[in-house]
């Protein structure tokens, strides 16, 4: 039977799963395969498993529940092993490693911060500061729209949009990075123009999460700022 | 999850606690299912949908098409505001106009670009010409069904879709290349 592998601790990690429902419809039990220094949260692997709503809830549930009560390493959605003899050996092969990556995040957990500007504030904006997007945008309007022209004006706000976009996301970070041990940046998705990860000291959290706050204030109601967190540490792993 | 509650501007994620909905699912979707340790000598479920988080993170582009739709979009703009304020109009040609009573938050977007340095992303050079979609082939045929994530159906009843392209309406470019060489004539 092959198993599921949520998440690794050290051995003496609280464990504590009561309640807690692995992936699979029906859920299927957690239970933990130790290894000589360090432990594996697993379950039975359903067949046919599938990044559902309910299963990616259970294994971020999961790990919720570990990392609140001591490190953990979040393993990546839908890591299966062959038995549990396989997580064993895994767990003692690279012990050391991943000891020293527990050890590295103990105490930490992830923020992971997105934020989108509302376009039309943006290009409200470039248009007010750019004396040469004004005019290209007036000569348009003015019936002078050529293909060229309208390609050259889209081309200009398209480069003061992008660099505002740039400017305000290296605000963002670079205010909330003295917070963080560690950031990682990635590339935004839809209409966002930051996403980034951080690793926040707990002691640091209300700190990290007020100063976000303040930022999301600063930058007013055309941004929208959205902040999840404390997460398993995915990203630092 | 825990969700921090947001104080910005813009329609917030609520999510629910407890770790069960979470209508900001998708927002951490990404790290659930891209991040996190991988351990070589285990096998990886082959997860539908996962390979799209990351053609939507691609879509750059610096395209003609793109170019029109933010002209187009300028054009709009100004129309707009003609319309709604026809006596307000300023005289914008040459000139800055820095009062702060034109529309909400000007202020703190000019505040907020002059505050910050100027950033060079790195990683921004794939320059794809076009938009290339190709998010949402399924060989199921299942229906774009994003929402399944986005609201707290789904949990114990009929299994809803698995990740699939968010449905929100792509507003085409998102990330020009081209650096700006200066700002503007301020």
């Amino acid at each position: 039977m092959s198993v599921y592998v949520y998440g690794i601790t050290s051995a003496d990690h609280p464990l504590r799963l009561d309640g807690a429902a692995g992936v699979g419809d029906p859920a299927r039990p957690l239970r933990v395969v130790r290894g000589a220094v360090l432990a594996a949260v697993v379950s039975d692997a359903p067949d046919g498993l599938r990044a559902r709503r309910r299963d990616v809830l259970a294994h971020q549930a999961v790990l919720d529940r570990l990392t609140g009560q001591a490190t953990a390493l979040p393993l990546r959605f839908g890591s299966v092993a062959p038995d549990d003899e396989a997580v064993r050996q895994a767990l003692d092969e690279r012990a050391d490693e991943y000891r020293e990556r527990l050890a590295a995040l103990d105490g930490c957990a992830e923020f992971h911060l997105r934020a989108a500007v509302d376009e039309d504030a943006l290009l409200r904006e470039v248009l007010r500061q750019s004396g040469e997007a004004r005019r290209l945008n007036d000569e348009v309007r003015a019936g002078h729209g050529t293909q060229e022209l309208r390609v050259a004006l889209g081309e200009l706000v398209a480069a003061e949009v992008g660099a505002r976009q740039d400017s305000f996301a290296a605000g963002i970070v670079d205010t909330l990075r003295p917070l963080a041990r560690e950031v990682r940046r990635s590339d935004p998705t839809g209409d966002d123009f930051l996403s980034a990860s951080f690793l926040v000291e707990s002691a640091r959290r209300e700190e990290f999460t007020a100063r976000e706050a303040e930022l999301a204030a600063r930058y007013g109601t055309d941004f929208d700022f959205r902040l999840h967190g404390p997460l398993p540490p995915y990203s630092f792993v | 999850m825990t969700v921090v509650p947001q104080s910005g501007g813009g329609p917030v994620a609520a999510g629910g606690g407890g770790g069960g909905g979470s209508s900001s699912l998708y927002d951490v979707l990404e790290l659930i299912l891209d991040r996190g340790l991988v351990i070589d000598v285990f096998v990886r479920v082959s997860l539908v949908g996962i390979e799209i988080l990351k053609v939507d993170a691609r879509v750059v582009v610096a395209s003609v098409d793109t170019y029109l739709r933010f002209a187009e979009a300028c054009n709009r703009l100004d129309l707009e505001s003609r319309d709604k304020a026809p006596a307000k109009l300023p005289e914008l040609v040459g000139e800055i106009t820095e009062g702060g009573a034109r529309g909400k938050s000007k202020g703190a977007l000019t505040g907020a670009v002059e505050a910050f340095s100027e950033s060079f992303r790195k990683g921004r050079d794939t320059r794809d010409t076009g938009e290339s979609t190709t998010a949402g082939a399924d060989a199921a045929g299942e229906p774009a069904e994003y929402a399944a994530y986005a609201d707290g159906a789904g949990a114990d009843g009929a299994e809803p879709e698995p990740v699939r392209e968010r449905p929100r309406p792509r507003s085409g470019q998102r990330r020009p290349v081209r650096r700006r060489e200066e700002r503007g004539d301020g």
